[in-house]
C-alpha cells in the first residue's frame, strides 16, 4: 500500500489521453463511432475499449487518440 | 447575441435538428441538460454498489458472473453520461468522487437495500425496465446528438438486464414454496418504489422544460404508464401479484399514491396516504443504504490520492 500511495491517481488528467472507439457490425457497414475510452497508453486503451464497448459481436474495432483526429467543420461552428 | 441564440435553438428544436454543440445552446437548455444527464449518470452509477452488494448472494458461480456483467454494462453506461458532461465543462472527477453521498440525484429505490439474489433480479426487471421506459424515450426524442447516440448502447444492455431478471423471476416462481414467498415480498415492496421513481403526477407538475428542449418526449404520468403496461402482465403472467389492474386503456393503482413507506422494515402503509411534500422529504433525506454505496467507489479514489 505505501508505494501505491505515492502514485498520482490520473483517471482524468494530464497523464492520460482521451481515444474515440469506432466500430462495425457486418462487412456491409461502414466504421461508426461508438464510444470513447481514457487511458494512460495505448495497451490499456484497447483494453478497455474492448471491455466497454461489448454490446455487440463487432466485426471490426478501432482506437484513435482524440487529438490525432483533425476537424474541418462541425454543426454548430462557422461554415467552412 | 443572445437572442439570436435563442432563436437558433428554438428553429432548429422546431425543425426536429439535433443539437450538437454548445455554441448551439442557451444557457437554459444547457443547464436542463446537464441535470438531466446528471439524473442519468448518477442513477446507472449507483446501480452498480446497490447490485454488487446483492451479487454476491448469487446462488451459483454462474449467476454471479452474469450479476458482474450487469455491474459492468452499468459502470460504462455512468461513463457515457459523465464523458458528456464532461464535454460540456463539468468535472468527472468531482462529479464521482469528491460529492457528498447526499447530493447524487439517482431514485430513492436504491437506497433500501438489495439484500438477496431474489431481490436482485426484481430489480433487473421492475427498475431496469424503469430505466428502459426513462431512457427509450430520450433515446427516440433527445434533442442533444451525442447523447442519443450514446444510448444506442444503453438501450441493448438495458434490455438483456431486464430479460435476465424476468428469466430468474419467471424460475423462482416456478420453484413454487418459500422461494415464490419471498419473491411476492420483494415485489411487494419494490413495485411501489418504482411507481415513485417516475415522479411527481402530471397534474402536481406544471410544467417541464424538459419537454419544451425536447430532452425527453414523454411525461412522469405517461412514462408512469408505459412501465404498468409492461409489468403488471408479466407479474400475472408469472403468478405473483401485481397491486395494480386496468381500466380501459389506462393502469391504476390499488392502493393510495403516494403512501407512507418504512425503508427499514421495507413495508409500505397504504392505510397512511401521505402527501407529496412527504415523499419529497423522504427522497431529499436519502435512504439506509446511500452513504454506504457511494463510498464504495469513493473509497480507493482518496486512498490513492497523492497528498499536496
Ligand atoms: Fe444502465
Ligand atoms: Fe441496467
Amino acid at each position: 500500500m505505501g508505494a501505491f500511495r505515492l502514485m498520482p491517481f490520473t483517471r482524468v488528467h494530464q497523464n492520460v489521453r482521451e481515444y474515440e472507439v469506432f466500430a462495425r457490425k457486418a462487412r456491409v457497414d461502414s466504421l461508426r463511432q461508438v464510444g470513447s475510452v481514457v487511458a494512460p497508453d495505448d495497451d490499456l486503451a484497447r483494453a478497455y475499449a474492448r471491455a466497454t464497448y461489448d454490446e455487440e459481436r463487432w466485426i471490426e474495432m478501432v482506437i484513435v487518440p482524440k487529438e490525432s483526429m483533425i476537424s474541418l467543420w462541425a454543426p454548430g461552428e462557422d461554415e467552412p | 447575441m443572445e437572442a439570436s441564440n435563442s432563436a437558433r435553438l428554438d428553429t432548429l428544436l422546431k425543425r426536429g435538428e439535433l443539437i450538437e454543440s454548445m455554441s448551439e445552446m442557451t444557457p437554459d437548455y444547457l443547464k436542463e441538460l446537464k441535470h438531466t444527464l446528471i439524473v442519468s449518470g448518477d442513477t446507472e452509477l449507483i446501480s452498480a454498489p446497490a447490485y454488487y452488494l446483492a451479487a454476491k448472494k448469487a446462488p451459483s458461480v454462474n449467476a454471479f458472473m452474469t450479476g458482474i456483467a450487469i455491474i459492468q454494462d452499468e459502470l460504462a453506461h455512468a461513463h457515457i453520461a459523465y464523458h458528456i458532461l464532461e464535454e460540456l465543462g463539468e468535472s468527472q472527477e468531482y462529479l464521482i468522487f469528491k460529492r457528498d453521498p447526499k447530493d447524487f440525484r439517482y431514485p430513492y429505490a436504491f437506497d433500501v437495500p438489495l439484500e438477496s439474489w431474489t431481490e436482485l433480479v426484481t430489480a433487473n426487471a421492475l427498475y431496469d425496465q424503469a430505466g428502459f421506459n426513462l431512457l427509450g424515450d430520450i433515446h427516440e426524442q433527445c434533442s442533444y446528438g451525442p447523447w442519443k447516440r450514446g444510448l444506442v448502447k444503453v438501450m441493448a444492455e438495458e434490455n438483456f438486464h431486464l430479460r435476465n431478471g424476468r428469466n430468474w423471476m419467471k424460475r423462482i416462481s416456478q420453484a413454487g414454496g418459500a422461494a415464490k414467498d419471498e419473491l411476492q415480498q420483494a415485489v411487494d415492496w419494490m413495485f411501489p418504489l418504482t411507481v415513485e421513481w417516475f415522479g411527481l403526477p402530471d397534474n402536481l407538475k406544471q410544467h417541464s422544460a424538459q419537454l419544451d428542449y425536447r430532452l425527453k418526449g414523454l411525461t412522469n404520468d405517461q412514462l408512469r404508464q408505459a412501465w404498468l403496461s409492461t409489468v403488471v402482465p408479466f407479474l400475472d403472467s408469472i403468478g405473483i401479484n401485481a397491486p395494480a389492474h386496468q381500466e380501459g386503456n389506462a393502469w391504476v393503482l390499488n392502493y393510495p399514491f403516494p403512501s407512507t413507506f418504512d425503508a427499514d422494515d421495507k413495508r409500505w402503509d397504504f392505510n397512511d396516504p401521505c402527501t407529496w411534500d412527504d415523499v419529497l422529504s423522504r427522497w431529499r433525506a436519502r435512504g439506509p443504504r446511500n452513504a454506504e454505496m457511494v463510498a464504495l467507489f469513493q473509497e480507493s479514489f482518496h486512498k490513492f490520492q497523492v497528498r499536496a
